[in-house]
């Protein structure tokens, strides 16, 4: 065997050494029941570096936040406390708003799936300009949440451009973001308004995958559009629009942190906290870590919640076509 | 659906592409503004362009320093995941050994760990090991945040490489390592290519990971100096406005020429799930 193919295997040298200096080595020494052995562990070597790093730091710290949360804060700082972080979180005002906001936002699922969904369809179905509809709709996704926020800051200021806009036609003007009953909607629409191209994107890629000869059949007898959408596009297309429900869901809970951070800081009147907002105030601000765990664990039990519901529903959904 | 229905339609497709282009348009135009013309008239399109507002947000404010520390992180984080990620997607494709399918579901559970999850326990791994607040410390924290989804990418399109490629290459001599090296990395390229580009918006777009991990002020990364914008501009909006284009200029070229393969990334993970 050529030897050259023991020398250092990844390109980028500098880095490469670490893993390979250690093989080098062997293969140097080693005679071929050796080098046997070397290959015999190879899938191990190249896997090793990403399972490290991943059970270092995801697996471990999600026990070690789990841990924490039923300890103390504070001078209790590392003593066990039961559920007490738990019975606090439930009596804080701020954590329920939050929680109400993560109901609100599940209500609100359904339609920050059916716009894209119904966008993808008139895509599909080749409404004039579709090409560059799909770019111009796709184009926010890539947006940072900052990037973002701090634009619609701009739009959505009292006297901003949005206000002067309902002026001209005689409405307004609406404090959009200093309204406490406003605001949380302001910010649901800003994040729909900045994801909704990704959604469109899967429900294009799931497009792809239906048998055209099915709408076709439908047309020809004589299906209006709604029918169509009813009775073949989405019972095809259930496994996508699953999908894109758990992912648009998770993408609430988990990606609007930047928009509150720009935009409100959770307010006004702390009406717009959602949990991640919460955990990062209680850590960050409040130096209160073992109550943000609590908070942790509570928002990864409800994206397991959310999650598995959706799929069985949607299943059910899909069983009874 | 007939040819008119498509055009009913078309019409508030494109009042809604509007909405969508609209906002950055009238961001950009008022970032180009004097002061006293955006509070003249906020809609009307500007009379010269100013970069001066450009040159002071890059300057004074210290967009350039931010722009700097993120590219710096960026492009070392994306380096390492997509060469963890490939190796890693190569063992579990095409590399039968022990306990390989328990790893890959492992993997799969610890991309539906979302960081607000492990945050707070993270902070204090990292404040432990003396990583905080430094760069290696922030890479770290991406790779281990987007690797799951690397790995993912990787397995599932390795998947899709014959064998008979992976055993030919054996034959003619390759050790496991020169077949990474020789044979995937180059077959990969199409989506290490799409992987990098999601990983790299993700890196880039970050705020939540760059305030806990770097909470020094020379350290931030260019989302959060855009944060930071906010409260030092309220009165000047075509700076702040400036300050926001800079940061969203990156992004914009990397989407005008390689949509495709952002769209590819993305998609790829619901047809395979």
């Amino acid at each position: 065997m050529p030897t050259r193919n023991t020398s250092p295997a990844v390109r980028p040298g500098h880095l490469g050494r670490t893993v390979e200096g250690g093989k080098k080595e062997r293969a140097r020494h080693g005679a071929a029941r050796r080098r046997g052995r070397s290959e015999r562990l190879a899938p191990y070597v190249l896997i090793a570096p990403a399972v490290l790093i991943i059970v270092a730091l995801r697996l471990y710290p999600l026990a070690l936040g789990v841990n924490f949360s039923f300890t103390g804060d504070g001078e209790a700082n590392g003593t066990a406390v039961g559920f007490a972080n738990y019975l606090e979180l439930l009596d804080d005002p701020l954590f329920q708003t939050a929680l109400a906001n993560v109901g609100l936002l599940v209500l609100l699922l359904p339609v920050a799936v059916a716009i894209p969904g119904l966008l993808a369809t008139f895509i599909y179905l080749k409404v004039p300009g579709h090409r560059f509809f799909r770019s111009v709709y796709f184009f926010p996704a890539v947006l940072s949440p900052v990037i973002v926020g701090a634009i619609f800051n701009l739009m959505l200021a009292f006297d901003g451009p949005l206000n002067e806009l309902l002026g001209t036609i005689g409405l307004g003007p609406v404090d959009w973001l200093g309204d406490p009953g406003v605001a949380k909607f302001a910010v649901v629409g800003v994040q729909i308004w900045a994801t909704f191209g990704m959604a469109l994107v899967v429900f294009l890629a799931g497009f792809a995958t239906l048998d055209a000869s099915l709408l076709d059949a439908a047309r020809v007898d004589g299906a209006s559009l709604r029918q169509s959408i009813w009775h073949v596009i989405i019972p095809s297309l259930s496994q996508t629009i699953q999908f894109v429900f758990v992912t648009t869901m998770i993408g609430m809970l988990t990606s609007m942190f930047g928009l509150l951070y720009v935009m409100t800081s959770g307010g006004p009147e702390g009406s717009t906290y959602l949990p991640e907002y919460y955990i990062w105030i209680q850590q960050g601000q409040m130096n209160r870590p073992a109550l943000a765990s609590a908070a942790s664990t509570v928002l990864f039990l409800i994206m397991l919640v959310v999650g598995l519901l959706q799929i069985s529903v949607l299943r059910r959904a899909g069983r009874e076509d | 659906m007939r040819r008119l229905g498509k055009w009913v339609v078309a019409v508030p497709m494109a009042i809604l592409a509007l909405a969508t282009i609209y906002p950055l348009i009238f961001t950009a135009n008022v970032a180009m503004k004097t002061r006293r013309e955006y509070v003249l008239d906020r809609f009307s399109l500007t009379e010269s362009l100013h970069w001066e507002n450009i040159a002071t947000a890059w300057n004074s404010v210290g967009m350039a320093r931010y722009f700097a520390n993120s590219l710096f992180v960026v492009a070392a984080s994306v380096f390492l995941l997509l060469w963890l990620g490939s190796m890693a997607g190569f063992a579990l494709s095409r590399l039968p050994f022990r306990g390989s399918k328990a790893l890959f579901i492992g993997c799969l559970a610890a991309l539906f760990i979302p960081f607000q999850v492990i945050m707070v326990p993270l902070s204090r791994v990292m404040a432990d090991t003396g990583l905080i607040d430094t760069y290696p410390g922030l890479i770290l924290a991406y790779v281990a945040q987007f690797l799951p989804f690397t790995v993912f990418l990787m397995t599932s399109y390795y998947r899709s490489v014959p064998k008979e490629i992976v055993d030919a290459a054996r034959i003619d001599g390759n050790t496991v390592y020169g077949v990474y090296r020789r044979i995937m990395v180059p077959i990969g390229r199409p989506a290490l290519l799409s992987v990098g580009i999601l990983d790299a918006l993700f890196c880039w777009n970050d705020v939540l990971i760059a305030l806990l991990m770097m909470p020094s002020a020379d350290h931030r990364t260019l989302m959060v100096g855009v944060t930071s914008l906010r409260g030092q501009y309220t009165d000047n909006i075509p700076t702040f406005a400036s300050g926001v284009l800079i940061a969203a200029v990156p992004v914009l070229l990397v989407y005008l020429f390689l949509q495709r393969q952002i769209a590819d990334g993305v998609t790829a993970g619901s047809t395979k799930g």
